[in-house]
């Protein structure tokens, strides 16, 4: 077990026969100056849409690409020029790729044998991994014969076997239905809990990273947009990409102009009614006239009480989903959603009076899309 | 507009029954969602009714009016794909228009205009009329595939998974605008899926088949507080409901439900006719449901409440979902998203008996709940 550190890495790739008119214009970098500083025993989520860099990533780490400019360590090691066989790493990829002719413990015994370890560790550490993922029963099965999910357990055990400083998973789990899905999420988390090891996991999907990570790293276009715990990513996001691309239902994210009435400041939107009284802790950065990107996620808006000064506003969608229920409002041409536990059952176009927790509201640049404050 | 009756219908392919005696009433104007495991027969029996499959036996009816003998295209249904299916090289306007424009269904171009007009404005689509498809993002397109199928009013609209193939929050996000457009649906809706939130948002009334046989139609309300059976109460709720097995014990005239994970008897109520039932049933093995917001959990020890450890903590993003292990049984419950809790630290639980559902053990059928204000009616057919 180690620290992973990731200093002002860039990766470009040289296609010098089909070079993409985009890479000619804009010199693109695959990855763009990451750096990234994962503790001992840390679990770190990559997290991003496809073709946002985070496979190149982990695959720079593990030796199966170059890294075009800056430097990777794990514990004090430079590793840049290590042959991937040196780095002590264990990997699991998306598909699984067991060797179909060899039982469930050879496939996990394989590494060893290559390393040249006795039957009897050999032995000893097999039947020490394949409880903790569940596959001490299937030891004498082939591959062929096992579910995804089980082939994805052995995968894992593969990878952790020989002990590596470094666990990256990449997508371990997107080959899965559902319900295999949520069993085998849940039992990274307690492998991780057991093993402590330094463990980098790509996924395009945020819950899965929201749930399992220790910290997230969120990239877009080959460039990291934030780097933080969960919390902090869902409650401060660092811009408009983070904030929208984290949480279900998304954030309510739109463009408003701020107008100055009898000494307080309000959020005003294009062909709608609407008026937010706007936190007195922006007073300092609102001007008159402002346009901003103002966002607000379905949890941090309520329907108001009879006395409530909240706008007056027609329900354009009632969902009762038995646990919860979701009404939008149509602002301008947007759909902006909340989220109630209350049990009263609207109708369309039903009037109710909408409250905002301005304490949760998020400004973002209209041009950078960057957090303001 | 039009009522739909599908009366014993059974469709074979080959040695495989796709749809087995299938009965079902639906109503006219109604939304009415078919919901099922994917290979339950959901899109089976959207074919038959719109003509493109011929039952073996059993009718299907529109307006009491028998249909097993008219054409697909004289049923004047129409059908919304997955895939949108629009035509590529033709606006916006000309995709809206083209029923209109079809031999059967032909209009002047007077008409045409203003249908298409209509149509557009209600789908907010209107600005985009010169467009081509490729020129417009998903969630338009399947707008104006929607205007397409409404544009000649058609008796049925056939819906097959429309949602299917987008990512999690865009299928969010259209459903609830799918939602928003059910109003200006002037037909009987028949839509299929294989997403609970959809099935239970949408629908004015939900069909559940499972294997090609109807488990249960009823509304939302119906099939969440009186599921049929243990599968119709697991592929409703996210996280899934817990079952437990439970013991009826009767002591001193009391009688009592022992559960799994807990030593101590817990009474049921007097005088309530659902003790009376598990009283007189010919087992006293029972399985008990308890869905996940149901159970109170403390991190404090608590009067009556179970010692369990925090076996797992995942957040879904507006809440987050505990896995609570107490000896060998595993219960989920919901917690708020910004809990942060280590694993396996102590945590106490309650799980109310008058919250749960029982359930016969070998059966699986529902017996009945102690939580009967949820509901009133009954949500099942035979």
């Amino acid at each position: 077990m180690a620290k992973l550190t990731l200093k002002n890495v860039y990766k470009k790739y040289d296609h010098k026969k089909k070079r993409r008119k985009k890479d000619k214009e804009n010199d693109y970098f695959a990855v763009n100056n990451l750096s990234l500083d994962c503790e001992d025993g840390e679990f770190i989520g990559i997290l991003g849409p496809s073709g946002c860099g985070k496979t190149t990533t982990l695959r720079m780490i593990a030796g199966l690409e170059d890294i075009t400019a800056g430097d990777i360590f794990i514990g004090d090691r430079r590793i840049n020029d290590l042959h991937p066989k040196d780095r002590n790493i264990g990997l699991a990829f998306e598909n699984y790729a067991l060797y179909p002719p060899l039982t469930v413990y050879e496939n996990i015994a394989f590494n060893l044998r290559a390393k040249g370890l006795s039957n009897a560790e050999v032995d000893e550490r097999v039947k020490r991994i394949a409880p903790l993922l569940k596959v001490e029963e299937l030891l004498n099965m082939r591959p062929a014969a096992l579910s995804g999910g089980q082939k994805q357990r052995v995968n894992i055990a593969r990878a952790i076997v020989r002990n590596p400083d470094i666990l990256l998973l990449d997508e371990p789990l997107s080959h899965l239905d559902g319900k295999m899905r949520q069993q085998l999420r849940m039992e990274i988390k307690r492998l991780h809990n057991e093993i402590e090891s330094t463990t980098i996991y790509v996924t395009h999907d945020q819950l899965e990273a929201m749930s399992l990570a220790d910290r997230i790293a969120i990239m877009d276009l080959g460039v990291l947009q934030q780097f933080g715990t969960p919390s902090e990513i869902y409650d401060n996001p660092a811009n408009e990409f983070v904030a929208s691309f984290i949480g279900e239902p998304p954030m309510n994210i739109l463009t408003t102009t701020i107008i100055h009435h009898e000494n307080d400041f309000y959020f005003t939107f294009e062909d709608s009614e609407l008026r937010i009284v706007v936190p007195q802790r922006y007073y300092d950065i609102v001007k008159d006239g402002m346009k901003v990107r103002v966002g607000v996620r379905p949890t941090d808006i309520y329907v108001g009480g009879p006395d409530s000064k909240g706008t007056p506003v027609r329900v354009a969608v009632f969902e009762d989903l038995c646990t919860e229920r979701r009404i939008g409002i149509r602002v301008g041409d947007e759909l902006v959603m909340l989220i109630t536990e209350d049990e009263t059952k609207y109708e369309q176009g039903d009037l109710i009076r909408l409250e905002v927790n301005g304490e949760k509201t998020h400004l973002f640049d209209l041009e950078t899309g960057n957090r303001i404050q | 507009m039009a009522q739909v009756e599908i009366i014993n219908v059974t469709k074979r392919f080959g040695k495989t029954t796709a749809l087995d005696n299938v009965n079902l009433d639906i109503k006219d104007n109604e939304f009415f969602v078919l919901f099922g495991p994917a290979g339950a027969g959901k899109t089976t029996l959207l074919n038959t009714i719109a003509g493109i499959y011929l039952p073996e036996e059993g009718m299907v009816k529109f307006d009491g009016e028998v249909m097993n003998q008219v054409d697909a295209s004289h049923r004047n249904v129409a059908m919304v794909f997955e895939n949108y299916a629009l035509y590529p090289n033709q606006t916006v306007y000309e995709n809206i228009a083209s029923p209109l424009r079809s031999p059967l269904y032909k209009q002047d171009n007077e008409t045409i205009d203003r249908e298409v007009r209509r149509v557009a404005s209600l789908l907010r689509i209107d600005g985009l009329l010169d467009r081509l498809p490729h020129q417009i993002s998903n969630g338009q397109k399947q707008r104006v595939a929607i205007g397409r199928a409404i544009i000649r009013t058609p008796r049925v609209l056939l819906m097959d998974e429309p949602l299917a193939h987008l990512d999690a929050k865009l299928r969010n996000y259209m459903r609830s605008e799918l939602k928003e457009m059910q109003s200006m649906f002037e037909s009987t809706v028949i839509y299929v899926t294989h997403d609970y939130l959809e099935a239970i948002s949408l629908g004015d009334r939900i069909a559940i088949i499972k294997e090609g046989k109807i488990v249960q139609v009823g509304t939302r309300d119906e099939i969440y507080y009186t599921p049929r059976n243990e599968f119709v109460a697991a592929l409703v709720g996210e996280p899934e409901i817990n079952i437990i097995d439970g013991t009826l014990v009767k002591e001193n005239g009391t009688s009592y439900i022992k559960l799994e994970m807990k030593e101590e008897l817990v009474p049921l109520p007097d005088n309530h006719p659902l003790t009376k039932t598990l009283c007189e049933y010919d087992t006293n093995e029972f399985h008990v449901g308890f869905r996940p917001q149901s159970i109170d959990y403390t991190f404090e020890y608590k009067e009556g409440y179970l010692k369990g450890s925090v076996y797992n903590f995942e957040s879904l993003g507006n809440k987050a979902v505990l896995t609570v292990k107490v000896g060998d049984t595993f219960l989920r419950t919901l917690a708020p998203y910004d809990l942060r809790v280590q694993l396996d630290i102590d945590i106490y639980i309650d799980a109310p008996i008058t919250k749960g559902l029982f359930f016969d053990s070998q059966t699986t059928e529902l017996i009945g709940s102690y939580d009967d204000a949820k509901v009133n009616g009954n949500g099942t057919q035979e």
